[in-house]
């Protein structure tokens, strides 16, 4: 199947349902980009894209991006519509299910965290936290397909 | 003051080919319909989310007693699953599942499969278990079971090409399912042998 993806991350291999996240983030992408209105502005990619990031350091900035996305920004994504929350939490315990993968990764030191990587994080959190809460994390929500593209 | 609506009991879960089914007992109230609704609770909402939980749309106020939850079970982490009856005004308390339901137990089928001998070509018929599923498929030429050799099919979209065959020789056939999303795979299928055209002497 298209579905899976084996992301390897130097001497760590994650098995990620891709399509499974995506499926569930097409179906809302509109409605969710519809609730940013700060279009102009990004989470992930200023001032530099997610691709700058150097491969040494694809690891950890993936295994920050999933805890920031699990601890941060999906319980603030509640939505008056029961579809819409439906697939956030499709989405939000596939991230889950992901973010332990990874962490044993990191627990075994295979996910090392050079300095370009802190900065990257350290830039991404200060993007979000310059917004309010539900702008900074529907505008995180909307921007999930700049990381799946990014992690693909 | 109204007696209160019982809950649902003998509440599990059905899941077969990552294909998840919750059923319950009927809540009975003579000469009355019983309405239905069911909610789900994965592990981030357990743990990130208050423990909120979310209703299914399509299993609101429904008069059955089965739910398709496969579309809202999506993620290989435990869930919670609870049900309540509705009556007019009346409403009982959740009934909810007992334990945990997560994915990777379904229990997985050896795929329907149809071998055929089209001349010298050995070819395979796959049935479509749904995008989640891959299958490793075993074949050989029979009597040289120690030959066998292996293809793994990831997506079923039309007939397979295995082999090309020995005039007259007879090849079997068997396969699995797999469901990388769990890492798990069905028992194998029966194997079914089938015969290449021509005469085995022009092999002498």
């Amino acid at each position: 199947t298209a579905g899976n993806k084996i992301l390897h991350f130097g001497a760590c291999r994650v098995s990620v349902s891709m399509a499974e996240i995506r499926v569930g983030f097409t179906a809302i992408k509109a409605n969710i980009q519809a609730r940013d209105p700060i279009r102009t502005l990004s989470i992930l990619s200023y001032p530099h894209s997610l691709h700058k990031v150097n491969s040494s350091d694809r690891c950890c900035i993936t295994h920050h991006l999933f805890n920031f996305y699990v601890d941060k920004v999906f319980k603030h994504c509640k939505t008056e519509d029961s579809y819409v929350n439906r697939k956030i939490s499709s989405i939000a315990n596939s991230f889950l299910s992901m973010k332990r993968k990874l962490e044993q990764c990191h627990e075994q030191n295979r996910c090392e965290c050079g300095r370009e990587s802190t900065e990257k994080f350290k830039q991404i959190l200060a993007n979000y936290e310059g917004l309010n809460v539900t702008s900074a994390a529907m505008k995180s929500l909307g921007e999930l397909d700049i990381l799946l593209d990014w992690m693909e | 003051e109204e007696a209160l609506l019982p809950a649902p009991q003998n509440i599990s879960i059905l899941s077969t080919n990552m294909k998840h089914f919750l059923t319950w007992s009927p809540v009975i109230i003579q000469g009355e319909t019983v309405r239905y609704s069911v909610e789900f609770q994965g592990e981030y909402e357990r743990v990130y989310a208050n423990e909120s939980w979310i209703p299914i749309s399509e299993c609101s106020l429904i008069t059955a007693t089965a739910c398709n939850i496969t579309e809202d079970i999506s993620a290989t982490v435990a869930y919670n699953l609870r049900v309540r009856a509705d009556l007019g005004a009346r409403r009982s308390e959740w009934g909810t599942l007992k334990g945990f339901f997560n994915r990777n137990t379904t229990s997985l089928t050896p795929p329907v499969m149809k071998v055929i001998a089209d001349g010298y070509h050995l070819l395979l018929e796959l049935e479509d278990m749904g995008p989640a599923f891959q299958f490793r498929v075993l074949y050989w030429k029979k009597g040289q079971e120690r030959r066998m050799q292996q293809k793994v099919v990831k997506e079923v979209s039309s007939v397979v090409h295995l082999d090309t065959m020995e005039a007259g020789a007879e090849y079997c056939v068997k396969a699995q399912s797999y469901v990388e999303d769990i890492n798990r795979s069905s028992s194998f299928s029966q194997t079914q042998c089938v015969r290449a055209q021509g005469d085995t002497s022009m092999w002498l």
